[in-house]
């Protein structure tokens, strides 16, 4: 790097912490009236977030079963409704449909394409007789859902190009992948990065890398670091040059590249999808959040196999570095917000037996051991937990063959298959999906151990692990044709860690 | 997992529930037939065998005193057979039916005796079975086991099945452990919805002994009758808590208890000599510009105050999870209030 680009780039570092600053000012004004909470659902894609979202909108909303969840439990809070959002140029989150999905037609929302914001007003009366004369009694939670692919484009805020591109081929090469990834190497390996630029090459290396990218990400390799996230869910950019580059098969440290080269090209794409799509996302969503909670589809990946895992880990840590956890002060609250709560949540845990919880969160705390230690060490606090946004399934005992296996009851989705049978989406069933191994270490060791490549999906079908996919729950109705809300497992304990503080 | 290491047998498997060879049932006792699959819809995971009770039973070492009163016992015992005997005997050489008079009598007493004993046993065994409930509830609490948690809050309930004034807690508390919810959340919950109300009915036994102590000590003529006042009163509190946390306790059993406060007591005492010493000596502060008198009687009420806190947390069927309980400070200042009105009364 010569030195102009360290300046350029303590130059932008700068303006982004006066912008972040002056956003926070205001915010802070706002918050004299009524306090607000900006609530930070994320996690990758397919992990849960819409659902979530829902589930917590709803539960809320309804008056749903928070036992709990201390506010609701002790009927302090009065009523919590929907209100117009603080950005008007954000679209508005389409709970309704969602909730309609859900109850109604018995599926789950499709896979967000788009950030969307809503903003809960909740009004309660504190416990404590200071607060509650004092305090206005209301708060606003500010939520927002986004297409979880977006996340993977944080880390490279931090890199340059050629760094991102000694990474991808590392990965690109690695044994796990390099089968997936042949196609694109090839094309690579014909690619001269110093060769004059020329549109259509790059867009066949692009679309190759998107091709290489979106086969990793299928159910049977189910892998999660597969950066620029633009890449597997465009939004509306689709086809522009920010989204037209791949990674050249350059080291991480190569000297800068000739004016007119296919690499300066992509270089300067690359640096144009930093600047203009990953930094307004990332400052407009999340350089201000007061909690956050981490959704992770951990069941997903063990489905996968050991490569998925590693993979997710891998993922997560590198989203991860990008928030900044801290203890709150008055003093940055005002001019910087700091997350002073992260939960860490393995989502989707009606997929197993109750008496699997725990293994699930031994498992989720060693995925997340390098984050969950920053920010504690920060002065965060951390929690970790395994829970269902919406429960999908009932608990049963099966006798069989002088065996008692802990099951769960529920209609797997269509297209669902186990040992050679596939569902139709009507059917329901007791569901022994395996035991998860009682060290969490079990599941990464063998991860060094192996060797194999790809693992056939036949193979994972025989695996002693297999989580089905199952439709959202038949919903109980009361004797007036009114629906209950939705059912959970640990929403309330979630909600409790995230906001129930704010509402004591 | 396809690691040899990690193998436990048991594959994925899965049961369609409209299969010929697939059974709902409710009865968990029934098997299933050859190739057939018996499905047991559950809200509550099934418990594993437990350890035997032995194993958390703490040992105690070889006790004396135990000998000693075996034997003193066993000596009373054979004087006071011994004695009847004699009587009984000396009753046929006057006349026989003044003996059989003595049987009977006997016999009659020997019953009571009998009776005693098995209630005795029937309180001490209660008192135990709450002991240990509140030893499981907190290892539940602390090591956040739903499992656990759920089997002790069963047992909760089944405390207080025959007291109607904990209905409604008890039903919502089935209703939670139908759901799935951590082990100390659910302690908590079992807390809320199913102690409080006993909760609040032990402070104000605590609190209104607390003033009757006070007030005798302000009014009584000699320190003896304070003594005996304040001694009364505080085995009273301590049997009317027992009671009302489920523990019925005979007069050994009551013993028990008290010997179990005054080590509860010894044991917290010094402990909350720090948090309580701030309020303590406000709290003389305060009883100092009463009269000498009065002020006597509010440290006297502190005192039986905090016997009760001690009591409370030796009755009590589970441990204080979500708060630590009530406190002398939680106390205080009521019981100041009412000696100052006793005061001006007086001066009235």
């Amino acid at each position: 790097m010569n030195a102009l680009e360290v300046l350029l780039n303590t130059l932008t570092k700068l303006t982004e912490e006066t912008r972040l600053s002056l956003a926070n000012l205001a915010d802070a004004a706002g918050d004299l009236t009524v306090p607000s909470v900006r609530l930070g659902v994320t996690g990758l894609a397919r992990s849960g977030k819409t659902v979530f979202l829902t589930a917590l909108v709803h539960n809320l909303v309804h008056g749903g079963r928070l036992p709990v969840f201390s506010a609701a439990a002790g009927h302090r809070m009065t009523s919590a409704k929907l209100q117009p959002q603080p950005d008007d140029t954000v679209p508005r989150f389409d709970y309704e449909a969602h909730v309609n999905a859900l109850v109604t037609d018995r599926v789950w929302p499709e896979s967000t394409r788009q950030v969307s914001e809503l903003r809960l007003t909740i009004d309660y009366e504190s416990a404590s007789f200071l607060s509650r004369k004092l305090g206005p009694g209301r708060l606003h939670v500010d939520l927002i859902d986004y297409p979880g692919e977006w996340l993977l484009d944080l880390p490279l805020l931090n890199k340059t190009y050629a760094e991102f591109s000694a990474e991808a081929f590392r990965r690109a090469r690695a044994g796990n992948r390099s089968e997936i990834a042949a196609a694109f190497l090839d094309t690579a390996a014909k690619t001269d990065p110093s060769d004059p630029e020329n549109e259509l090459a790059a867009q066949e290396l692009a679309g190759r890398f998107k091709e290489y990218l979106a086969a990793c990400r299928a159910d049977t390799h189910a892998l999660s670091m597969l950066p620029p996230g633009r890449f597997l869910m465009p939004g509306d950019l689709d086809g522009s040059p920010a989204l037209t580059f791949a990674p050249l098969d350059i080291p991480a440290d190569a000297s800068a590249a000739r004016t007119g080269t296919l690499r300066a090209m992509m270089e300067r794409r690359y640096e144009a999808y930093k600047s203009h799509i990953v930094r307004p996302f990332f400052r407009n969503h999340f350089a201000r959040l007061d909690r956050q909670i981490v959704l992770v589809d951990v069941l997903h990946a063990l489905n996968a196999g050991p490569h998925a895992i590693a993979d997710l880990e891998v993922a997560l840590s590198e989203v991860l570095s990008a928030f900044r956890p801290g203890r709150r002060s008055w003093l940055s609250t005002i001019l910087s917000r700091r997350i002073d709560r992260l939960l860490f949540a393995a989502t989707k845990a009606d997929h197993l037996h109750s008496s699997d919880h725990d293994k699930l969160e031994a498992i989720l705390k060693r995925l997340v051991a390098r984050a969950e230690e920053r920010a504690r060490f920060k002065g965060a606090e951390v929690d970790v937990l395994a829970m269902a946004a919406v429960r999908a399934t009932r608990e049963a005992m099966v006798k069989h063959r002088g065996e008692e296996l802990p099951a769960i009851l529920g209609t797997p989705l269509p297209g669902e298959r186990l040992n050679g049978d596939c569902y139709d989406g009507n059917t329901e069933i007791a569901m022994f999906p395996g035991d998860l191994p009682e060290d969490p270490e079990l599941i990464f060791r063998q991860d060094e151990s192996k060797s194999e490549p790809v693992r056939p999906s036949f193979q994972s079908a025989q695996s002693e692990l297999q989580f089905l996919r199952f439709r959202p729950p038949e919903l109980d109705t009361t004797a007036e044709g009114m629906t209950l809300s939705l059912p959970h497992i640990r929403l309330d304990r979630a909600l409790e860690f995230l906001i129930g503080d704010r509402l004591a | 997992m396809t690691n040899p290491e990690s193998a436990s047998g048991r594959k994925p498997t899965a049961f369609r529930l409209d299969d010929r060879n697939v059974r709902m049932t409710d009865d968990e006792t029934s098997t299933p037939g050859a190739g057939e699959a018996l499905i047991t819809q559950a809200y509550l995971a099934d418990e594993e065998p437990r350890l035997p009770r032995s194993v958390s039973t703490p040992k105690s070492g070889f006790r004396f005193g135990k000998w000693l009163m075996i034997g003193l016992g066993g000596l009373v015992s054979l004087a006071a057979g011994l004695a009847v005997d004699t009587l009984i005997r000396d009753l046929f050489t006057r006349t026989d039916w003044l003996g059989w008079t003595g049987v009977a009598l006997a016999a009659i007493a020997a019953l009571g005796l009998l009776g005693l004993v098995i209630r005795e046993i029937a309180g001490l065994v209660r008192l135990n079975r709450i002991d240990h409930l509140r030893d499981k509830i907190q290892t539940a609490a602390d090591e956040d086991d739903a499992r656990q948690a759920t089997a002790g809050l069963r047992e909760l309930i089944a405390l207080y099945r025959d007291r109607p004034e904990t209905a409604q807690g008890r039903k919502a508390l089935a209703g939670h452990m139908r759901e799935v919810i951590d082990g100390r959340d659910l302690v908590k919950l079992a807390e809320r919805d199913l102690l409080s109300p006993l909760d609040l009915e032990a402070r104000r036994i605590v609190m209104n002994s607390a003033k009757r102590v006070s007030l005798v000590t302000a009014v009584s003529p000699r320190a003896l009758v304070d003594l005996l006042a304040v001694l009364f009163e505080n085995l009273r509190t301590i049997r009317r808590l027992s009671a009302l946390y489920g523990g019925r306790p005979g007069t050994l059993g009551f013993l028990r208890l008290a010997k179990h406060v005054l080590t509860h007591l010894a044991v917290t005492g010094g402990m909350a000599a720090g948090d309580s010493l701030a309020s303590q000596v406000l709290g003389q502060g305060l009883a100092a510009r009463l009269s000498a008198r009065l002020g006597e009687g509010v440290i006297n009420g502190l005192l039986t105050a905090r016997i009760g806190i001690a009591a409370i947390a030796v009755c009590r069927p589970a441990p204080f999870v979500s708060d630590n309980g009530p406190t002398v400070s939680d106390f205080m200042g009521e019981l100041v209030s009412s000696a100052a009105d006793e005061e001006k009364k007086k001066e009235e």
